[in-house]
């Protein structure tokens, strides 16, 4: 037990050790307000001026170096290392050649790209044909992400001189072609040939060392930080010569994605330049200090429609009358003001994004479209015989059994299960009776993929080259006992299916749009799924150490503002190449 | 004594085994295949989501039946073998776990002793004044009573966004990357305060009034009031009155470190503190079973051997203890 004199010591101690904190405390707080007021440089920190302050991607650890991992590599890893052979500005529908030159069809199934001269991957060795041959040839591991292309008809890949020739057996799948050109990213064979298949698709080769690329960043710290990763600008990029592009930051730090109040406060305090998180509210930030795409709304870009996914094995939402009458009860507008703030809008009702505009067929739309109606959804019930026989405000099955429906969305996405509640008390104004659920995100999946479930919000797919993903979402067949990625609704139309590969095997806009058309026929009359809104490319800025940020108002600015993977190469890198320093 | 401790090994490897079998079986139960959440988040086209569904299954050891999976876990257990994650794959669960233990450390210990220190003194002098005890017990009770989640939002709200003198996300500056430096060391500590704070205040609160009851209750005891009636002055008495009190709070100081290794989950989420409390929240969002498994096993053996040092040092430390065990004997 303690002495008197040892509890003397022990009490000492402690007060000792407050008093200690406290101090520091005090430390901490003149350090802070002398860095509030000159926010320059600590030591060994990166200077201010010259780093750019990223966050809204990364949910993992840094640790990923693997650019195959499209889900899951460090944020930047494409775009600002490994580059692909195109870019692709959705927003101008318009393809930029990147590590290629120029590509083309030269016959209706081979396919010609010429391989840019003069770019020296980091290791100082020249970007060869050999390269990209190599790195499209591991989809021919069973499991790549791009398997798809070797199984769906690629033959081979030839090089020869600065030429990388892919021939196919069949008609290509253009439209799946035309987005590998700006998704798959081009590495280096002579560091990559040592790796084993199972590495290549799913390592995460976790040596910096060996991350050689021919982008205009490398690495700077932070493997396998759960709080920040750098990336260091190199030199000798070859867009500087080529497009003039020079990015200004000589560091990028992008930071792990928090609790939503943090990340707010640091934008609004300036730590972090670029938030691509959604922030609900950002609508009331917006001003000369905070920016977004657009001025005022909707604020965000349009990036992926959230769709209402019914199981269409189940009654009554098989029955195509009801799916009309549930259409038209959801008062979409109400969720776009109360839950969003207008910070997103209300999706076109062929679910096609407004990027694609140019495919949706309006007279379709004018015939078949549906619209936020309440008593039109109620005479749709009452003429396909659904009653309510029991008085309780609510219609019955056609058998006579109660009629619930059960609407999931993870738990935690605030967002949605604020609108999914909005969505039950509009269809119950016109006698629908639909029940909010949350199940967390891992049930979710599961009983999405083996049809266990009424109602699901979903916006799986998004922003691209082409509505074909889009159709290809909603269509797709085999039906199979888990549905992982596409046709969660189970919807099985062999005609829509037929005609949505004939549209993967077009590749003009005038070819393309005859089939959208028939396809939005189909899909406008059956409406297998109900598009509800459109997610935004969640971006606000801060521009007091940055500016110059993506903006719908300058033609040169009119990028996607977004750090999110696979969006580096749709017009990121641009963005990063624009930013001029804010003061 | 050495039956004693032979007895209480014994238990303790019971115990032992059986959370661990425990510990194994929790993850499973819980609904939601990790497999087809990774496949799902990966976004791979159907064509190569089969084999990837067939790849990962293997990897993860899921492909054999649940009995196999189990003797394979504990063999793995035996070599110090954690698996390897599903978030993270295919990085080890170990690796992970040792990256965000120091974050955890450096913030549970040193709020769990000097609470536990401060809460103690100051409870058991507010037992003994009257006007102590009238502004320390509600305190008390409000900073016991307070959600470390609502203390830490509240801290980081005024600290952080309103007057701007603390950083509140992370553990240290953005612009560093931990390393022996003086200005990691400072940016740390910076970046340490607002989360230790809420995490002390609320300890504090609770041991305090722990220690103020405990207190009052010694001197109610009957050796109290027969050493008053003997003539003791009131500092011995109030003396023996502590070291009686300290005894129950030993054993939660114990509990409290047993479980440090559990991190601060609510606490480091607000802050965005890349400790094992954020760990385990991923982990669970993830199905990362083998994380789960992994970080519950570190807590198992720290609260086994938080209460093993407890029976040892109750031996040590209360003689009623001591003299029980040999008259046992």
């Amino acid at each position: 037990m303690f002495t008197s004199r040892k509890r003397r010591v022990a009490v000492g101690l402690s007060v000792l050790a407050v008093a200690a904190v406290a101090v520091v405390a005090s430390v901490g707080v003149g350090g802070a307000a002398a860095r509030t007021a000159k926010p320059a440089t600590a030591a060994a920190g990166l200077p201010r001026d010259t780093t750019l302050y990223t966050t809204g991607t990364q949910w993992g650890t840094y640790s990923d170096l693997n650019p195959f991992k499209t889900w899951d590599y460090v944020t930047g890893l494409v775009g600002l290392v490994y580059e692909p052979m195109f870019n692709y500005n959705p927003l101008k529908d318009k393809y930029t050649p990147w590590l290629a030159t120029k590509g083309s069809w030269i016959q209706k199934n081979v396919y010609r790209a010429t391989i840019r001269t003069g770019v020296t991957w980091s290791d100082g060795k020249p970007l060869t044909p050999a390269d990209v041959k190599f790195t499209f040839e591991t989809g021919k591991i069973a499991t790549a992400t791009f398997h798809q292309l070797w199984t769906s008809g690629l033959k081979s890949i030839t090089t020869k001189g600065n030429d990388v020739t892919f021939t196919f057996s069949t008609t290509p799948n253009y439209q799946e072609f035309n987005g590998y050109l700006y998704n798959i990213a081009i590495v280096p064979q002579h560091v990559w040939k040592r790796y084993t298949p199972d590495q290549i698709t799913s390592g995460n080769l976790a040596s910096t060392k060996q991350m050689v690329g021919t982008g205009p960043y490398t690495y700077g710290s932070g493997l396998n930080s759960k709080q920040s990763f750098t990336w260091k600008k190199r030199s000798g990029w070859w867009a500087t010569g080529v497009y003039g592009l020079n990015p200004k930051p000589q560091y990028i730090v992008d930071i792990f994605n928090g609790s939503n109040n943090a990340s707010l406060a640091n934008l609004l305090a300036g730590n972090i330049d670029l938030s691509n998180n959604f922030v609900p509210g950002i609508n009331t930030k917006v001003g000369s200090k905070i920016t977004t795409y657009y001025p005022s709304a909707p604020y965000m870009l349009s990036g992926n429609t959230a769709w209402l996914v019914p199981n269409l094995t189940r009654a009554p939402l098989s029955d195509v009358q009801f799916r009309h009458a549930l259409a038209a009860s959801i008062d979409v507008n109400k969720i776009v003001e109360a839950d969003y703030g207008h910070i997103v809008s209300p999706a076109n009702p062929t679910g096609l994004l407004p990027v694609w505009k140019k495919y949706i067929d309006n007279s379709m739309v004018q015939k078949y479209g549906f619209t936020f109606d309440v008593s039109k959804a109620k005479s749709i019930l009452a003429a396909a015989g659904y009653k309510d026989t029991n008085g309780d405000g609510y219609v019955e099955n056609k058998d006579g059994s109660t009629l619930n429906l059960s609407l999931i969305v993870p738990n935690g996405w605030s967002d949605w299960m604020t609108a999914i509640q909005i969505i039950a008390d509009s269809a119950k104004a016109a006698g629908i009776k639909i029940t909010p659920t949350y199940p967390d995100y891992n049930t979710l999946v599961d009983d999405r993929g083996h049809g266990n479930y009424d109602l699901v919000i979903n916006n799986d797919q998004q922003i691209g080259n082409t509505p074909w993903t889009y159709y290809n979402y909603m269509f797709r067949l085999p039906l199979s006992d888990n549905q992982t990625t596409v046709n969660y609704e189970r919807y099985n139309n062999p005609a829509a299916w037929a005609l949505t590969q004939q549209l993967d095997k077009v590749n003009t806009v005038p070819a393309m749009q005859k089939i959208t058309s028939q396809l939005q026929s189909i899909f406008l009359q059956d409406l297998p799924l109900i598009p509800l809104w459109y997610n935004g490319v969640w971006a606000q800025a801060n521009t007091g150490h940055w500016k110059s940020w993506p903006t719908v108002s300058s033609s040169k600015l009119q990028t996607l503002p977004a750090m999110w993977r696979g969006y580096l190469q749709m017009g990121g890198i641009n963005m990063i190449s624009n930013l001029q320093p804010g003061k | 004594m050495r039956t004693y401790v032979a007895r209480k090994l014994l238990t303790y490897a019971l115990t032992f085994f059986v959370a661990v079998t425990i510990d194994w079986a929790i993850p499973r139960f819980m609904p939601g295949d990790p497999v087809q959440g990774l496949i799902s988040r990966m976004q791979a086209q159907p064509g190569s989501a089969h084999a990837l569904t067939g790849y990962y299954t293997k990897a993860f050891g899921l492909d054999v039946p649940a009995w196999k999976q189990y003797l394979n876990f504990w063999a793995a257990l035996v070599h110090g073998d954690l698996g390897v994650s599903v978030w993270q794959y295919p990085r080890p669960v170990t690796d992970l776990i040792v990256e965000a233990a120091p974050y955890t450390l450096a913030l549970l210990i040193p709020a769990i002793l000097l609470s536990f220190f401060a809460g103690n003194k100051v409870g058991a002098m507010a037992a003994r004044r009257k006007v102590l005890d009238n502004t320390v017990l509600p305190l008390g009770y409000v900073l016991t009573a307070t959600p470390y989640m609502w203390l830490a939002l509240v801290l980081a709200y005024v600290f952080g966004s309103v007057t701007r003198v603390l950083p509140i996300s992370g553990a240290y500056s953005y612009s560093l990357q931990p390393g022996w430096t003086l200005d990691f060391a400072l940016s740390f500590m910076r970046y340490w305060i607002l989360p230790f704070a809420s995490l002390f205040l609320v300890g504090f609160g609770g041991w305090a009034i722990g220690m103020r009851n405990m207190i009052i209750y010694e001197l109610e005891a009957d050796y109290a009031h027969y050493l008053e009636a003997l003539g003791a002055p009131r500092r011995l008495i109030r003396r023996y009155a502590y070291r009686n009190a300290l005894l129950p709070q030993i054993t939660g100081l114990a509990l409290a470190l047993g479980a440090v290794l559990a991190g601060a989950l609510v606490t480091e989420v607000v802050f965005n503190y890349p400790g094992v409390g954020s760990l385990v929240l991923t982990a669970i969002q993830n199905r990362d079973y083998f994380l789960l498994q992994g970080i519950f096993l570190c807590i198992i053996v720290g609260v086994l051997i938080a209460n093993f040092i407890v029976d040892i040092a109750y031996v040590l430390i209360d003689p009623r203890t001591r003299i029980g065990m040999q008259g046992h004997q």
